[in-house]
């Protein structure tokens, strides 16, 4: 098995691939890496020259194919969960004290009014167009979106596996039948084997900081505007693919315990779920 | 009047073997051929030109072996971008996300196997 890491969209990635070692495999996980490169210095919120910060400032652009793809997968998802996935929660990130990246965030000051979310975007062929005020931050989706791409950049090489953090996608087949991956859970780490497909987690014991007297974490709820109460930890939930497992967990994170479980068996959706009182929750058909 | 030419030519050649004498002591010949014969420096000049005849040997051997190391180095990289031409391609191709929720889920369960990764909140 032949792996790669390499720091970026702060987190740290991991490519794997069942492959025999040569120039073939060398090239392809450096291919990812290269990947990875390109959609952060789109996707990116914290680089001022980034086609997602530009849209940001002037309000509208002619998008290139892949800012384009995102926002259009942000705002379908953003339909399908009723709203609880909203690309337009920047506003609210920075109000909460997120504003540079997490490993620069040492404390900041979280304002007091709710700042808006839910806010205006149309596409009208390739112009993006936000309405006035409006700002989106493509963080989880994008880093979705990464992987998802990355596993078709590695995929014609053999099987493989990319990671980038919470976020993963597999394709293809390794010698044990499934891809064993270990995920959190307070008695200690559960591994659960994907046959295909993407798995993601969402939770707020990572991604925290300390805004005045208040701890606050990365999960805005689109209804407040402020860092969501969910009486959930962490969802890990698989789907097809990376965008739509991390669309689904945070969606299942913000619907709190008992609809997140009623929902995840409602849509078959094999979801492992962590309270707050440290009970784990099988929903959608995880054996 | 005779020996007193025979004289002068005496005092002549006495002088002339004096200054010869003078020149050869001054050369200090014998010092010369002593330093010739030191079995140090004989061993330090025939080492001197073994090093010399190595040098020009490993300067040739590397030369051979630097040519055809360039000669690997153009098929390497003739050979890369073949590879990061069709990655390029692939990439391009790569299907976009679809913004549709697929319907075919994956199939999960816990297993026993060691984990190759693991996933925390992202």
């Amino acid at each position: 098995m032949e792996r790669h890491a390499f720091p970026a969209m702060g987190t740290r990635i991991e490519a794997f691939l069942e492959a025999p070692p040569g120039l073939d495999a060398v090239l392809g996980l450096a291919s990812v890496e290269r990947e990875f490169r390109r959609l952060e210095g789109l996707l990116t919120r914290f680089d001022r020259a980034s086609e997602l910060s530009r849209l940001n400032a002037a309000g509208a652009i002619e998008a290139g194919d892949d800012l384009l793809a995102v926002v259009e997968v942000a705002l379908a998802a953003r339909e399908r969960t009723g709203g609880r996935f909203d690309p337009t929660v920047h506003d609210a990130l920075v109000a909460a004290g997120y504003d540079r990246t997490f490993e620069l965030l040492v404390g900041g000051s979280a304002t007091a009014a709710p700042p808006r979310t839910a806010g205006g975007v149309r596409i009208r062929g390739r112009r993006i167009e936000l309405d006035p005020g409006v700002r989106l931050d493509l963080g989880g989706i994008g880093k979705g979106y990464a992987v998802d791409r990355a596993v078709a950049l590695l995929a014609p090489l053999g099987p493989c596996l990319v990671n980038a953090g919470g976020d993963l996608a597999v394709a293809g087949v390794p010698e044990e039948g499934v891809w064993p991956v270990a995920v959190e859970a307070p008695s200690g780490p559960l591994t659960l084997g994907l046959d295909r497909g993407a798995l993601a987690t969402s939770g707020s014991d990572r991604r925290r900081w300390r805004a005045g007297d208040a701890v606050h974490h990365h999960l805005i709820d689109p209804t407040t505007g402020r860092p969501s109460d969910s009486d959930l930890l962490r969802v890990t939930v698989t789907a097809p693919a990376a965008v739509e497992a991390e669309v689904l967990a945070k969606a299942l994170f913000l619907a709190g315990e008992h609809a997140a479980v009623a929902e995840a068996d409602e849509l078959g959706v094999p979801a492992l779920l962590v309270t707050c009182d440290g009970r784990v929750l099988r929903a959608g058909g995880l054996a | 009047m005779t020996n007193h030419v025979a004289r002068l030519y005496a005092v002549a050649l006495a002088l002339v073997v004096l200054f010869l004498t003078w020149a050869v002591v001054a050369a200090r010949p014998w010092a010369a051929t002593a330093a010739e014969k030191d079995p140090r420096i004989v061993a330090l000049e025939r080492r001197e030109a073994q090093l010399r005849r190595k040098s020009v040997r490993v300067e040739r051997q590397v030369k051979r072996r630097f040519a055809a190391y360039e000669v690997r180095l153009r098929k390497r990289k003739r050979a890369i971008a073949a590879i990061q031409a069709a990655n390029a391609s692939t990439a391009a191709s790569a299907p976009v996300v679809s913004a549709a929720p697929s319907a075919t889920a994956p199939s999960v369960g816990v297993v026993s196997l060691p984990p190759i990764t693991s996933t925390s909140s992202s």
